[in-house]
């Protein structure tokens, strides 16, 4: 009964795949926010190194990791796919339960996976310094490993309420030599515009990107780097599930149902997007492929797929995505992670077409699923993880009672390792089930008057 | 250091187990019938809690009154203000209630049932914020903690920033008497409320303070209200704010209707209710549930009554309240005076909580 199916160092792929050149269609392109034409790559160019937006663009089917960045993924990569015999054994299920454990990365989660690259083609640019924005603390602590590796200087806008309230991510992110700002800061425009707005704002995501973009928009020595949405982002996740594909070959399985969860889209397009690529092709036309999101924000299940500003200021493109509104601020959760208005255009795309489907969860469903997980596997993890973790027991407690023996196989993004307040207050009693209250919120918009 | 006036109803609770649904000047009937005081068991647990907090001065009453059961929970660092003789009454509560006004104190801690709190209330209003100890026979106000253990962890951790508002109920001990449940909203009190910045996680600030969480329900109800619609707000200051919003200006404890922007009728009883929704009127309902106890209809707005509900239709019910009020409020409950229709409430239902934000919130439903 094998328990861990492992490659090895010289079987990580050497080429990201890339779910563009299998859509029936173009993407919508990215608009500016002034003009609302298409942006070309020259728009992009002051934030972002041209390697970079050519992957951001480009329909290539397979992009090269280049040796540099192969030489620090293998740190930790393949990482392991594990089969789940203790919780399916626990739900007395007939369906084969893998997870794919991403939690074996420096930082503690999938987010390595992307900013290696990044900050290495930005160190190849000749750029100095990158500036980016973290929420829960995940995203910059990942970055600040790799600009490290690297040699780049790193500054971090982390959301207000994080830095106070999270402060072993904001020292990781010292260890790794980063700085870190509690965002909105007086240091942007865009930040101290928010303080005279409201000075005791906790800040958002949305908030945070604007002043991480206007740092390095305003600083011709430093890029801006973004942990989800965008193309190359997910792309580089993709190695994530190029590696599940092998590892399920070994056992001879091919998933009947592929799971991840969702705030901007990188985790699940990671694990999903080649098995996503096999459905568009034919040659895995059955393949259910789903996103569990939180309740309380619903991006891909209550959320209405337009044009929209993936930040708070109005500095970034507008991307045709599913979308809450730029303006909308998620509820306090602890799935912050998760906290996001939009969503990667790539995974709308395919949401919107029907090649993936979407799950919402509250918070306290979510996390009898993780004590489940934890008590049967052993391992706690990240709130934001819990979601897949309870789309996935529900996955397999519906083949309990139609007796199917499908294979599950969802994303383990992360450890929960520093989220222990987040279990205390499940075990308190005092987790709150915020929901979208997408019923009246549609009343109010259909109010307000259609711009022509 | 905090100070905080302390006392107790000793005859409250006594009614209930003898079957006189309240003791309100009926506390000689209720020994007769065998009776015994359950106000000064309730308050030692909460006090026992409370011992070893060195942050607290309590004054007091004498004997039965509040001196009595901290000696029994091993408080020593009291002192009594208010002196009483043989059985106390209202009349002393209120006394006591005006000592404790002038000893400039931080919150008043009593244990009685709805009676004493709006004794208490009668005194000092909104400028002392008090907490209930549950040990009465009915406890329909707010100003109560659920349980004994939950009042001494509010003692513990209030800060005198994180208040609630809290409806101080009134009901008609006769009709009670006669099995007749007759609640009124008396007046909205001031309440701790457990520190607004507790999950200490990932992303977490619960709204500071509870005002800007009322505005906050305002302004994302104000952007669902349409014309031509009759939009009825019950009792509080969560509605009030919603009033406030659209400019108008909406009775506090009573019921009212606005429709187009502007009021149509304020303290409205069922009937006129009922004469406002002939002729297919479309109404919505927004209704804010008793802290802590919980209850969305059949406490102190029985002019929502199961013809309303059915004709406005249970979709158009928006429940809204502060992220305060539904940390201190466990279950929510609906006593709308027919059990069918209570049933098709379901077991959740969605609050409005902030703007454009909600939550699922658990409905107590009996088997």
């Amino acid at each position: 009964m094998q328990t861990k199916i492992l490659l090895d160092e010289e079987q990580m792929p050497k080429k990201w795949y890339n779910v563009q050149a299998d859509l029936k269609s173009p993407l919508d392109p990215p608009l500016h926010p002034k003009t609302q034409k298409p942006i070309g790559p020259e728009d992009l160019a002051a934030i972002f190194p041209m390697e970079l937006i050519r992957q951001e663009m480009t329909t290539d089917p397979h992009i090269d990791i280049p040796e540099e960045v192969q030489d620090v993924l293998r740190l930790w990569r393949p990482s392991p796919l594990y089969r789940a015999h203790r919780l399916e054994k626990f739900l007395k299920t007939p369906a084969r339960i893998y997870y794919k454990w991403e939690g074996v990365s420096p930082a503690g989660s999938h987010k390595p996976n992307t900013s290696i690259p990044q900050a290495y083609y930005n160190m190849k640019a000749g750029v100095e310094r990158i500036a980016t924005e973290t929420g829960a603390g995940q995203w910059g602590s990942a970055l600040a490993f790799a600009t490290m590796l690297f040699g780049l200087q790193c500054t971090i806008y982390m959301v207000r309420s994080s830095y106070t309230q999270k402060p072993y991510r904001k020292s990781m992110m010292h260890v790794w030599g980063a700085e870190c700002i509690p965002s909105p800061s007086t240091k942007t425009n865009a930040g101290r515009a928010m303080l005279e707005k409201d000075p005791d704002t906790p800040g958002s995501l949305g908030m945070a990107i604007s002043e991480a973009v206007e740092d390095a928009a305003s600083h011709s020595n430093t890029n801006y780097a973004l942990g989800s949405v965008l193309n190359h982002v997910c792309l580089h996740q993709t190695i994530i599930g190029l590696e599940c594909r092998e590892q399920l070959a070994m056992v001879d399985d091919y998933p009947d149902v592929v799971i991840g969860c969702v705030g901007g889209g990188s985790n699940f397009a990671g694990i999903s997007f080649p098995f996503a690529g096999d459905k568009l092709t034919g040659k895995h036309k059955d393949v259910d492929i789903v996103g569990a999101e939180p309740a309380s924000c619903p991006t891909l299940t209550k959320g209405l797929y337009t044009y929209d500003l993936a930040d708070e200021a109005g500095y970034t493109p507008l991307l045709k995505m599913f979308t809450l509104g730029h303006d909308f601020v998620p509820p306090s959760m602890h799935a912050g992670g998760l906290r996001y208005h939009g969503d990667s255009p790539i995974v709308s795309r395919l949401v919107h077409d029907g090649v993936m489907r979407a799950v919402a969860y509250h918070q306290s469903e979510v996390f009898d699923a993780a004590q489940t997980f934890a008590r049967s596997e052993g391992i706690i993890v990240a709130p934001e993880t819990a979601h897949a973790v309870k789309a996935a027991i529900d996955e397999a407690l519906k083949c309990k009672k139609t007796g199917e023996e499908k294979s599950i196989l969802f994303n383990c993004s992360g450890h929960g390792n520093f989220d222990m307040t987040a279990y205390d207050a499940y075990y308190a009693g005092s987790l709150v089930d915020y929901e979208y209250p997408d019923e009246l919120i549609k009343e109010a918009i259909a109010r307000i008057p259609k711009i022509s | 250091m905090k100070r905080i006036g302390f006392l107790v109803n000793p005859i409250a609770g006594m009614g209930g187990a003898v079957g006189l649904k309240g003791t309100d000047g009926k506390a000689e009937e209720a020994r007769r019938r065998g009776a015994l005081p359950r106000a000064k068991d309730r308050a030692r647990i909460a006090l026992a809690l409370l011992a070893h907090d060195e942050n607290l001065e309590i004054l007091t009453c004498s004997g039965g009154m509040g001196e009595d059961v901290l000696k029994e929970a091993g408080i020593q660092n009291y002192q009594v203000l208010y002196r009483f003789d043989g059985d106390s009454s209202a009349h002393d509560t209120s006394l006591a209630a005006q000592m404790f006004l002038k000893a400039e104190v931080d919150l008043i801690l009593f244990c009685g049932g709805d009676g004493t709190a709006r004794d208490i209330f009668d005194v000092v209003g909104r400028d002392v914020p008090v907490l209930g100890i549950p040990a009465g026979v009915k406890m329909y106000s707010a100003v109560f903690a659920i349980d004994p253990a939950t009042a001494a962890e509010l003692v513990m951790k209030y800060d005198t920033q994180s208040l609630r508002d809290s409806e101080v109920m009134d009901v008609d001990e006769d009709a009670y008497r006669s099995g007749e449940l007759k609640t009124r909203l008396y007046g909205m009190a001031r309440t701790p409320a457990l520190p607004g910045k507790i999950q200490l996680s990932k992303h977490v600030f619960e709204e500071a303070d509870e005002d800007r969480a009322k505005k906050e329900i305002a302004r994302f109800m104000h952007e669902i209200m349409i014309p031509d619609v009759l939009y009825i707000l019950g009792a509080g200051t969560t509605t009030e704010s919603i009033a406030r919003k659209l400019g108008v200006h909406k009775t506090l404890l009573g019921i009212d209707a606005v429709k187009n922007g502007k009021i149509v009728s304020t303290d409205l009883d069922e009937k006129t209710l009922w004469t406002l929704l002939r002729d297919g009127q479309e109404a919505k309902i927004f209704l804010s549930p008793i802290g802590a106890q919980g209850f969305i209809l059949g406490r102190g707005n029985q002019q929502i009554s199961p013809r309303i509900v059915k004709r406005v239709g249970i979709r158009n019910i928006i429940v809204v309240a502060t992220p305060h009020k539904l940390r201190e409020t466990p279950l929510l409950y609906v006593d709308s005076g027919d059990s069918v229709l209570d049933k098709d409430f379901g077991d959740s239902v969605q609050v409005i909580s902030g703007y454009r934000m909600a939550q699922r919130r658990k409905i107590f439903q009996s088997l």
